[in-house]
């Protein structure tokens, strides 16, 4: 099956090692997924880690309030403060938990070995999950959700997620922490298309870079290991699935990616005719 | 230092569970009046009109960088001390603030207990000593005045 001449950015051609190319890319997501996730984590261990002292602390001192078998008026004031002080900690631990669970619920759509299977999904689920695990990135970044209800998409769904960790990441490098994210899904083709936009009010990219950041090996951001990989194996998933990436860039004002997906992924006797043949 | 009339720690972050785990801790192991803030313009608003001995906030905050709101606090509330919590890669930030914000300590997350609670008593020790200080100015000041006044009515009743 050919590229859709509407993808004005997708000139190069697929390399001559497909595999080998998705396979380092899909090292470097799981480094960034990695890093997200324990920073992540971070917070809510540490309000644990605090918490469970100050329980240590609060047994410590009721057990020394009882050991003698009085409790003297002063101590009653003790023994109130204690109660307080639990209560604090019952309320940040169930916000913690909920925290960590609501982590690994996104680790759970993002990376799950059962989700390399092609299954019918809706793709709002996948952008949650990234947005979960890059939390930590998005610190001082306004985020727009303009995610309107969309038909469930057959898919790979591990490669899709792959593909919103790789845009969402570039936009939000894109703004140096102040900006505006938007993530939004649309309908089109009366219900037969899914459009997906990520877009970012930052830098931009050159006029004369557009057509070369699909490139496999191209990047602008100096040598950080995998990411000139990101772009290109983005474009190679969503062409996996019969869909086609764009991208509409203003220097100094911000970028939007936009993919357009069918909700039936194409048969697969028709993606194995290559990008050369008539079929 | 005497807890008996409970200097006020104003705590800022982000994080409900951070500001709650701290206050949780202070609430237990001092007599500390603990105000929590997860926006820093609220707690900003407040030491408008609270005396406050110690302002300890975050960093990394959407609403606003910790440096900034300890420089606005530093304004509002000069007396009072100010301690910064950081981020795991947040150091270069931290001694930024040492000059913008005079910072008087800064926190690692995650933070040992008994080093915050050190850090804190120090910390009110301090804007106690400051508030004490600027008591015993305003009274040298004052007895300056009346030697002053009695010394022109002294000059006066001989002329």
């Amino acid at each position: 099956m050919s590229h859709d001449p509407r993808v004005a950015t997708a000139t190069s051609g697929p390399s001559d090692h497909p595999q080998e190319l998705i396979n380092q890319a899909h090292l470097a997501t799981l480094g960034t997924l990695v890093a997200g996730v324990a920073h992540e984590l971070n917070t809510p261990l540490g309000a644990i880690h605090s918490n469970h002292d100050v329980i240590e602390r609060a047994l410590r001192k009721l057990q020394d309030i009882l050991a003698d078998e009085v409790v003297t008026p002063d101590e009653l004031q003790e023994v109130r403060k204690i109660v307080r002080a639990m209560d604090g900690v019952l309320t940040t631990n169930g916000i913690a938990v909920e925290r960590m669970l609501k982590i690994v619920d996104g680790l759970g759509t993002f990376g799950r070995p059962d989700r390399a299977e092609v299954d019918r999904v809706d793709l709002r689920e996948g952008l949650e999950g990234t947005l979960t695990v890059l939390a930590h990135e998005l610190v001082g970044i306004r985020l727009v959700r303009e995610l309107e209800n969309v038909p469930r998409v057959e898919c790979y769904p591990n490669r899709m997620n792959q593909v919103f960790m790789n845009l969402i990441h570039n936009a939000v490098q894109a703004m140096d922490g102040d900006g505006a994210l938007t993530v939004r899904t649309r309908v089109e083709d009366g219900g037969a298309t899914v459009r997906i936009e990520i877009e970012d009010t930052g830098r931009g990219i050159a006029p004369h870079l557009i057509p070369r950041i699909f490139e496999p090996g191209f990047t602008t951001k100096g040598g950080r290991v995998g990411m000139g990989l990101g772009l290109a194996i983005t474009r190679q998933i969503v062409d996996h699935h019969g869909g086609d990436i764009s991208v509409e860039s203003a220097v100094g004002k911000g970028s939007v990616f936009r993919i357009r997906l069918p909700v039936r992924l194409p048969r697969p006797e028709a993606k194995e005719g290559g990008s050369g043949e008539t079929g | 230092m005497s807890d008996n009339s409970s200097p006020t720690v104003i705590i800022v972050d982000d994080e409900e569970m951070v500001v709650g785990a701290i206050q949780s801790f202070l609430e237990l192991e001092t007599s500390f009046d603990v105000l929590p803030f997860t926006s820093p313009r609220a707690a900003l608003e407040t030491l408008e009109t609270r005396t406050t001995h110690v302002v300890l906030a975050d960093f990394m905050m959407p609403e606003m960088d910790g440096v900034s709101f300890l420089t606005r606090a530093r304004e509002i509330r000069p007396a009072a001390t100010r301690i910064l919590l950081t981020g795991y890669a947040d150091k270069q930030n931290a001694i930024r603030a040492i000059n913008e914000a005079g910072l008087y300590h800064y926190l690692e997350k995650p933070w040992d207990n008994e080093a915050l609670k050190l850090i804190i008593r120090n910390a009110a020790e301090r804007a106690r000593l400051f508030e004490e200080l600027d008591r015993r100015v305003g009274e040298l000041e004052r007895a300056n005045e009346e030697l002053t006044g009695f010394r022109e009515r002294l000059i006066q009743a001989f002329l």
